[in-house]
């Protein structure tokens, strides 16, 4: 039976923990809040940008832009969205999960520490890593994109796909795979996203004209919304990223707090026992005495 | 029959009315928009935009993007968009030199960054001019 003191020990440091996680689900949960808002500010976006692009598919071949153009595929660009910091459950786990499966040559960019940290770790074809911030500003994001669409076009990777743990509530995020380029089918590609965006149809029943011309409106409209749709998948990574560290910690807090209760109860036992030991002893003693 | 207008920017929607009549700014130079305009797909300039309704007239400072005018609906989808009473003339001034000095000062930048101060500069000057237009 470990003495009082041994106890009294582990319940200091149990109360330390249950204090730290405490502080970290709060701070967790407030970014969340912010990662979410951020995540939603941008659906009108998507939206807008996908009724642009619905009203250039009637005009658009299959190869009428080299980020339409599909080639056989032998080496898949993957760009890995994990976190920085760990203490966020199994979601970065999961997405090495998805990674390991790929068993085709692949070549890897990374944003975030951790994808960077296992990618080297499992000696994979690194080509560069990037670090966000919470805030997963625009700008940010951009950075890695066009990188990865310059290789795209240089012909050295021939897919661009994102690796992210897509926020579906706050307690659950699914790691998942999503191709990006090619954007081979222009207008499945655009069904699918007016599906998901819930996009109205047009009103307007004449042809709509382009300026300067289609194909111009095209060519700067399609890198754009490349870096656009990477930057959303990000938000949603980011905001993933913060409900899965305020689920980890509120657990980790509510262990923390069980933990407490039963070392509380064996520290009163341990106590108890002692008094009653002591009372014997005394009671012998007066009774050996008499 | 009014015109409503929409400006979207990745952040969130920054202008949504009706209204009378609007001036863009495109790469082609800057196009009037009245009720019953065709249906149009246009790349917006780094500009002023002018929207008219009920006789008064106000500025915006859009940065980068598209234009789709359908029916009676104008969406603008721009990188930056700030209406006039939003610009903060001493920070957008602060902010232009710090870009400028930035510039000037590195000699050898990846060309993302270099890019991206240059836009800063050049929004910075729209923004300036749209607050400085009525003095």
């Amino acid at each position: 039976m470990p003495s009082t003191r041994d106890i009294r020990r582990r319940i200091k440091s149990v109360k330390n923990t249950r204090q730290i996680t405490k502080a970290m689900e709060l701070v967790a949960a407030s970014k969340m809040k912010k990662a979410q808002a951020a995540a939603l500010a941008g659906r009108p976006y998507a939206q807008l940008m996908a009724d642009m692009l619905a009203a250039l598919a009637p005009r658009v071949g299959e190869n009428q832009h080299p980020l339409l153009v599909r080639r056989d595929v032998k080496v898949r660009g993957i760009l890995l969205v994990t976190t920085d910091k760990g203490l966020c459950g199994p979601l970065n786990a999961n997405l090495f999960k998805l990674v390991t499966e790929i068993r085709m040559p692949a070549k890897y960019v990374a944003i975030g520490r951790k994808g960077a940290q296992f990618l080297a770790r499992t000696k994979r074809d690194v080509l560069a890593d990037f670090t966000v911030s919470d805030r997963a500003g625009f700008n940010e994001v951009k950075t890695p994109v066009e990188f990865m669409v310059k290789l795209f076009l240089e012909g050295s990777i021939d897919t661009v796909e994102v690796i992210y743990p897509r926020y579906k509530n706050t307690l659950v995020q699914e790691a998942v795979a999503r191709p990006v380029l090619p954007l081979s089918n222009v207008k499945d590609f655009v069904s699918t996203l007016r599906a998901e965006a819930g996009a109205g149809k047009f009103t307007d029943e004449r042809d709509m004209l382009f300026e300067p011309s289609a194909d111009a409106v095209l060519a700067a409209l399609l890198p754009f919304y490349v870096n656009r749709y990477i930057h959303q998948l990000v938000l949603s990574a980011k905001a993933s990223e913060q409900s899965a560290r305020m689920v980890a910690m509120k657990t980790a807090k509510d262990n923390a707090t069980k933990l407490l209760g039963d070392l509380t109860l064996e520290y009163n036992k341990a106590r108890q026992a002692g008094i009653t030991q002591e009372i014997l002893e005394i009671a012998a003693a007066a009774f050996s005495a008499s | 029959m009014p015109l409503t207008l929409e400006i979207v920017t990745p952040e969130a929607k920054v202008y949504s009315d009706t209204i009378d009549s609007v001036v863009v700014p495109t790469v082609e130079g800057e196009i009037g928009v009245l009720p019953g305009h065709i249906p149009l797909l246009t790349q917006v300039a780094d500009g002023e935009l002018r929207v008219t309704k009920g006789g008064a007239t106000s500025w915006l400072a859009v940065g980068g993007g598209f234009a789709q005018i359908d029916g009676d609906r104008v969406r603008v989808l721009a990188e930056h968009a700030i209406t006039e009473e939003k610009i903060d003339e001493n920070t957008v001034e602060a902010a232009m030199k710090r870009a400028e000095e930035e510039l000037k000062a590195a000699k050898t930048m990846d060309p993302q960054q270099y890019e991206h101060l240059q836009s800063l500069v050049r929004y910075s000057g729209v923004q300036l001019a749209v607050k400085r237009r009525r003095r």
